[in-house]
């Protein structure tokens, strides 16, 4: 049997899954990135190592703001932009989806699908309201785990209509709503709706969303979120059972293409949970761009450097575009 | 005289006329780099509001303040009859000087196309009595400056490059089959520091690229009047008539516009050339609003995902390229 990994490092979460030829999913990891992306790499790692033992990786993808990053730490068959890699997951669980959402910790997006390919697709541009990231913070400030608090909206029997276009906006709003006295179910209910009606007129603007539409990304798991895109639709949402991993599942599925492709691995093995991984930056002052150079050194050598405009820093790993 | 040239907005369009001009009349020309030094004062100086290019420009006024005698900002109110350009160009030199504590002179001579009197030798004069009182050399130098301009804009016709086309070695576009638009204003698509340097990332995936300044005024003119209503920003009909016209060419595999945040024509000009393509089209298309991030990583995303697409599109099988 042979196996194939898929990392995702977003802003928020860092996902590691493992498929099999079948691309069954063996272990999936859902793990906060922290703002630390190569600890959460490594101690994924390890954590898998110790769930599957050492069996033998033939090929190996990543995904994600980070993928570059992740390339790097782990040695990538893969390196895909996350809208593609979800797109791909996305048929795999529902090969006749037409519209996907996936909101993620910072970034929102819609890819619309027909026939099975990607045919367009759109992200969030300046704005991160509606993401995870804010989710989260509401869900702190309300003092509710992150985990319940979309199950709070099945509670609910109203939803408090809050402003949904600017998170800074939504918030106060939050708080008028609250001192006045409406219970935090509807609250959250209505926060649901707000952030539906904005990631439809913003991410969605334009586009022509059908049905099948599949919902994946962390906020998925967010039960108000989903019955709020379905009453606002009128459709039925599909949220996949490895929802908060599917962009891993992706970068997965394409590293077993490529490497069967090829017929080799860029994988550098379970061993690299013992590589010391070390970062440095600096500011070039070759000329007047002032470029702010990153070197990640694996074991004291230079594994990878990028950040530059003219090319003359980097070397090693491949990164431009 | 030292004549400073703040390398933003209609720099993009018409340095080398302005350029040639002042030359001729025996003025040095003095331009400052685009880098993060000029950004930063830019975004500190500048009004919140303004967009990006705006900003940057400001920033070069600054860089280029005190070290020239003058600095050469007109006011650009219309190039075209019955048009105008930004609003914020209209402004421009009172903006800078609000902002600003400018020491060297300041040259705001006013470009105005619009009614039936404007005249671009009028400006030329009124630009060149700064410099000199011979009102024979100014009509000479402003004649050379147009004829270098019209160069120039034949070599942008060719290679789309505006840094090329400024050198007169030019080197062609490297000619492939397939072509990515990039639409946007001059001073967006041609500043390589603002848009991260879009056309040699698409150039390195195997695309050539095309921009509105390589499609004939008269086509241009000929999509962009199916508008219902004759508009009058300039540089917005420029785009819209340059896209409509690519979904008609077989060889264009995509349409990228590039936009910085708060642009007041893009938000209407943009959205409905979105709309256009969207309804009477299959084209690949792709707004990026752009702003003053210098991380790349989320431009890269969103670019490398287009281009997956439009591969993926063109193929319409599943297999994708492996890096990028």
């Amino acid at each position: 049997m042979n196996y194939y990994l898929g990392v995702d490092v977003g802003s928020v979460s860092t996902d590691i899954v493992v498929i099999d030829d079948s691309e069954t999913v063996v272990d999936k990891l859902y793990l906060k990135t922290a703002g630390r992306p190569v600890d959460a790499i490594k101690s994924g790692m390890a954590l898998l190592k110790q769930h599957l033992g050492d069996i033998p990786i033939s090929g190996v993808g990543t995904t994600g703001s980070g993928r570059q990053l992740a390339d790097v730490v782990v040695g990538a068959d893969v390196v895909k932009n996350e809208i593609t890699s979800h797109g791909i997951a996305a048929l795999k669980y529902c090969p006749k989806a037409k519209t996907v959402f996936e909101i993620g910790g910072q970034d929102s997006k819609i890819i619309i699908l027909r026939d099975g390919i990607i045919v367009d697709f759109a992200m969030n541009t300046v704005c991160a309201a509606g993401t995870g990231s804010f989710l989260d913070r509401q869900a702190s400030r309300m003092n509710i785990p992150i985990e319940e608090f979309g199950d709070r909206t099945l509670k609910s029997s109203m939803a408090v209509r809050i402003a949904g276009r600017c998170a800074v906006f939504a918030e106060s709003d939050m708080i008028h709503k609250q001192q006045l006295g409406y219970s935090q179910d509807d609250i959250i209910n209505g926060l649901c709706d707000a952030l539906v009606r904005n990631y439809l007129s913003n991410v969605g603007k334009g586009k022509e969303i059908l049905p099948p539409i599949v919902f994946q990304g962390g906020v998925a798991a967010n039960k108000g979120m989903k019955a709020a895109f379905e009453r606002e639709l009128g459709y039925e949402i599909y949220v996949p059972a490895y929802y908060d991993v599917m962009g891993a599942i992706g970068a997965a599925m394409m590293a077993k293409t490529e490497s069967g492709r090829k017929k080799s691995t860029n994988f550098y093995g379970f061993d690299m949970v013992d590589f010391d991984y070390t970062t440095k930056s600096f500011e070039c002052s070759g000329c007047f761009n002032m470029c702010e150079i990153v070197e990640i050194y694996v074991n004291g050598n230079i594994g990878a450097r990028w950040g530059g405009r003219c090319g003359k820093w980097s070397t090693g790993k491949n990164v431009a575009l | 005289m030292k004549i400073g040239i703040p390398k933003g907005l209609f720099y993009f369009k018409y340095y080398p006329l302005w350029k040639t001009f002042f030359e001729k009349l025996d003025c040095g020309v003095v331009t400052s780099p685009t880098n993060r030094k000029v950004l930063d004062s830019g975004v500190k100086l500048c009004a919140d509001e303004a967009c990006l290019p705006v900003k940057i420009y400001h920033g070069h006024v600054d860089s280029l303040n005190g070290k020239v005698d003058a600095i050469f900002i007109p006011r650009i109110v219309s190039i075209m009859k019955h048009e105008y350009t930004c609003p914020k160009f209209l402004g421009l030199p009172e903006m800078i000087k609000n902002s600003i504590k400018v020491t060297s002179r300041i040259i705001d001579t006013t470009v105005n196309l619009r009614g039936q009197h404007g005249d671009l030798f009028d400006f030329a004069m009124e630009t060149g009595s700064i410099v000199t009182k011979d009102r024979y050399a100014i009509m000479n130098a402003f004649r050379d400056g147009l004829h270098e301009q019209h160069e120039f804009e034949k070599r942008l016709k060719e290679c789309g490059d505006f840094e090329s086309a400024l050198k007169k070695d030019h080197d062609r576009n490297i000619p492939r089959p397939e072509k990515i638009a990039i639409l946007g204003h001059p001073y967006v698509i041609y500043d390589s520091y603002i848009n991260m340097d879009i056309a040699k990332k698409i150039q390195r995936e195997g695309y050539s690229i095309i921009t509105p300044q390589m499609i004939e005024d008269d086509i241009i003119r000929k999509y962009a009047s199916k508008l219902p209503k004759r508009h009058f920003w300039t540089l917005g009909r420029e785009n819209l008539g340059a896209g409509l016209s690519l979904l008609k060419c077989t060889d264009v595999k995509g349409i990228i516009y590039l936009s910085s945040f708060c642009c007041g024509i893009d938000s209407l000009m943009e959205d409905y050339l979105e709309r256009q393509v969207a309804r009477s089209s299959n084209m690949p298309y792709m707004k990026l609003v752009l702003d003053e991030h210098t991380g790349e990583a989320g431009f890269n995303t969103r670019l490398e995902a287009f281009l997956d697409m439009v591969r993926w599109r063109e193929q319409n099988e599943s297999n994708v390229s492996t890096h990028g």
